[in-house]
């Protein structure tokens, strides 16, 4: 079973804020996901390996450069920018 | 009581491909922040990475250098963690199929330092802090590394020295990376715990994170060594945490950041398929490989006769051992080359990038020349010597620099005849032998050295100088 603690260490983990009348609900929605992955789990187990349904393998790239992208465009997405770089708020305590 | 340290190594080395692991934007050091950046490596949604085959190759030649078995099936994970140096919260890496496992690093006390596994993974960004604020610059996001994680098998800090030294060396003969710590391409993070000796339980552990010099490697242990032991003298506990090594101050202190939870939820990242490496290819690369340096000093040792102490310095860059090879090929005795070499060349080298380019005013080839000279017969040491500087200096030939009328030995009644002259412009040196000074003999043979313009054999010189006077 999913406990209230185990969501709050995801919402932790994930970084979103969870108010406390969402806890049930949340606690709810991710027993039924887990027991969503439990049933796909009991297939596998006849069918062989799911971990890589595509049976590809060896998509390689060959080691040959291309320009990069103009800066301006790599930050044209930013919140924020300051020296070519992008800025964050100050995340070392 | 008496301690003992225990101490394991996950060394993060960046491969030299030319691009990025995932992209094709460059991998060069330096440049003006985020000039080296595309959609994918800045993380963008809706981009899809691609598997450099070079850093797949780069990684098995790692392996196999390094004794690892090279894992047939191999695919990556996604590490997540959320930090600013990773743009998309999570690090592309390997989790439970690692390309390479149990390897080992040989010692020169006996041990062996086991390999528990290295596998491939992408470089985070790098961050500088300012006040309130940190900047990014993604240019190293996604640049190649390899991780290797050995098991706790050191046992002293001259253990660890050399191990990372060893690792160093063999990653460049390899031409996977150049390994240059104050650069960041090789970075150590080293687990360290104590226990009393003779136990086999292990303490518990500390990591001392993102080390980039051998000495503060081997300065951050020392202090932490003697931290933990204080501490548990003193009847308190180690904390198991991860610390940061401050060399200005010369002790450890406990990081706080991205740990908020070690708790990675890896998971196989579905955008990239497994990689399968067939047994042939990993033949093949074997195959490919250079001789090692631990085996190039067991050969110039055992068969050009080498003293161990010369083999060691030939063989500590790839470079320098090529170009010793060249220069001794064909050659009467090897030892001349590497003397010539330790000698007189390296003083023309000085920092470690200029012995690792090794990129001397005298070319393997010039050198093999003046060698053949010597051979035979044709110049004497003390010539060559000199002719070695010259050619040092001026980046000429032997041959441009040697006159023609200094080559070729003495006769016998042309070295008698100089050594006569010597005794004749030396009466106080005869005098001062037939005393019983015998150095005063050496004035005399100068004197035969420098009128034969280096031509004479010194040994035969003083001889014969010793026989004229005793039957005057």
């Amino acid at each position: 079973m999913v406990t209230k603690e185990e969501i709050m260490k995801i919402a932790i983990l994930s970084k979103l804020f969870v108010a406390e009348d969402e806890i049930d609900r949340l606690t709810e929605d991710m027993q039924e996901i887990i027991s969503f992955a439990d049933t796909i789990n009991r297939a596998s187990d006849a069918e062989g390996d799911f971990d890589s349904i595509t049976g590809l393998s060896n998509a390689l790239r060959e080691d040959e450069v291309v320009p990069s992208y103009d800066r301006e465009r790599i930050l044209q997405n930013a919140g924020d920018s300051d020296d070519g770089c992008f800025l964050v708020k100050n995340i070392m305590k | 009581m008496k301690y003992e340290l225990v101490a394991g190594f996950e060394t993060h080395v960046e491969l030299t491909t030319n691009t990025k692991i995932f992209c094709s934007c460059t991998t060069q050091f330096g440049g003006e922040p985020n000039t080296h950046c595309c959609p994918v490596c800045i993380g963008l949604p809706g981009t899809l990475p691609k598997l450099n085959r070079k850093v797949v190759e780069y990684a098995i030649r790692a392996g196999l250098a390094t004794h690892c078995e090279i894992a047939e099936i191999s695919k990556m994970d996604r590490k997540n963690y959320c930090y600013p140096d990773l743009p998309k919260a999570y690090q592309i890496s390997q989790y439970d199929k690692p390309l390479c496992e149990h390897g080992y690093v040989q010692l020169s006390n006996g041990r062996r330092i086991r390999i528990l596994r290295i596998h491939i993974e992408e470089d985070a960004g790098k961050l500088v802090h300012r006040r309130g604020d940190t900047l990014v610059d993604y240019n190293r996001g996604g640049v190649p590394l390899i991780e290797i994680v050995t098991e706790p098998d050191f046992r002293s800090v001259d253990e660890a020295k050399e191990y990372v030294e060893k690792l160093q060396l063999i990653m460049r003969y390899i031409g996977v990376s150049d390994c240059r710590m104050q650069e960041g391409s090789m970075r150590c993070d080293v687990n360290i715990s104590v226990r009393p000796q003779g136990s086999e339980q292990l303490g518990t552990r500390t990591e001392i994170k993102n080390m980039n010099s051998i000495t503060f490697i081997a300065k951050a242990m020392e202090y932490e060594y003697s931290r933990q032991v204080d501490l548990i003298e003193s009847g308190e506990k180690v904390v198991q945490e991860t610390l940061r090594y401050d060399d200005a101050t010369n002790t450890t202190s406990s990081m706080r950041g991205k740990e908020d939870a070690n708790d990675y939820r890896y998971f196989r990242d579905p955008d990239l398929v497994t990689i399968h490496v067939p047994r042939e290819r990993v033949e093949e690369i074997r195959a490919s490989l250079p001789e090692l340096p631990e085996e190039k000093k067991q050969r110039y040792m055992e068969e050009l006769g080498l003293p161990e102490s010369d083999a060691l310095l030939l063989t500590k860059y790839r470079r320098i051992a090529e170009y010793f090879e060249e220069a001794a090929e064909g050659t009467n005795n090897p030892k001349t080359a590497a003397n010539f070499i330790i000698g007189q060349i390296f003083r023309s080298v000085e920092t470690e990038t200029e012995k690792e380019a090794f990129d001397v005013a005298v070319s393997a080839a010039q050198l093999r020349e003046l060698i053949g000279l010597l051979d035979s017969g044709k110049i004497r040491m003390n010539l060559a010597k000199a002719t070695l500087d010259k050619m040092l200096e001026t980046g000429k030939g032997a041959l441009e620099l040697i006159d023609e009328k200094d080559m070729g030995g003495l006769d016998e009644g042309a070295l008698q005849a100089l050594c006569r002259q010597a005794i004749e412009a030396n009466p106080k040196a005869v005098a001062d032998y037939q005393a019983g000074k015998e150095k005063a003999v050496k004035a005399m043979v100068g004197y035969v050295m420098k009128n034969s313009r280096g031509k004479a054999d010194a040994a035969q010189a003083e001889q014969t100088i010793i026989g004229l006077i005793k039957n005057a």
